[in-house]
């Protein structure tokens, strides 16, 4: 059993270890539009006015129509 | 009853796990420091290298930038009349980007349609953006004639060129 969550906890390590950030300057593929959940950005825009029309607040989602969120 | 045994040992372990996520990140270069030194292939003449090194004497606009970020290419034709304007009173001041496309040939089709008179240099790999730590697209480092860092910008947008112009005559006035 111990030997058992030992190894769990090392296979947890080990597979975090792979959650590296995409430096700013290799995100190239992920601002690909098609890499976008919303790909139109009117339609991202819009989608956006409803969100922030039913929560009364605003920011804190992504850039719409692009995948970089480069600002 | 026993998981509640387990419970401490398990959230030990918590901390060990959160180290091992986080990322070694580089040293990412701020106002104040020397700009580290490097030498790149230009982006469009194959076989020329250009170093910062060369422009010493001059302060110096380095620009990070990549065909697919957007805020790039809105400060590209902005930054070109800005060096255009001060290189023909013939002051001391040149713009030296930095493409990081990974494919070089997405760079060099932007620039067919919106040339420009600086030199662009390519690094397909990467390595001069994580030698300075760049934090986000684009980022500009202005230098001084010492190759001093005196100012990181992250992003663009429209409005930022007024705040850059303004930025780059006080080191130019330090000159004189």
């Amino acid at each position: 059993m111990k030997l058992l969550s030992t190894l769990l906890v090392l296979l947890g390590c080990a597979l975090l270890a792979g959650c590296a950030p995409v430096a700013a300057w290799e995100r190239g593929t992920l601002a690909r539009p098609e890499m976008a959940f919303e790909s139109d950005a009117l339609e991202g825009a819009l989608d956006d006015h409803i969100y922030f029309s039913k929560e009364a607040s605003s920011g804190g989602n992504s850039t719409s129509g692009g995948g970089c969120g480069c600002n | 009853m026993e998981l509640r045994m387990k419970m401490p040992k398990l959230l030990q372990t918590l901390p060990l796990l959160i180290l091992s996520a986080l990322p070694l990140s580089a040293h990412a270069v701020e106002a104040g420091e020397p700009a580290p030194a490097f030498e790149l292939p230009l982006l469009n003449e194959a076989g020329e290298n250009v170093s910062l090194a060369e422009l010493r004497g001059k302060v110096v606009y380095v620009d990070f930038w990549a065909s697919w970020c957007p805020p790039c290419l809105v400060s590209i034709p902005l930054l070109n009349e800005l060096r255009d304007k001060y290189v023909a009173e013939g002051r001391p001041f040149e713009i030296l980007a930095v493409n990081v496309d990974s494919d070089p040939q997405a760079g060099i089709e932007f620039l067919l349609d919106e040339p420009v008179n600086y030199v662009v240099a390519s690094d397909p790999v990467g390595k001069t953006p994580a030698l300075y730590g760049v934090p986000g697209m684009p980022t500009s480092y202005l230098l001084d004639a010492e190759g001093r860092v005196r100012l990181v910008h992250e992003g663009f947008k429209r409005s930022d060129i007024d705040m850059i112009e303004a930025e780059v005559v006080k080191l130019l006035e330090e000159l004189e």
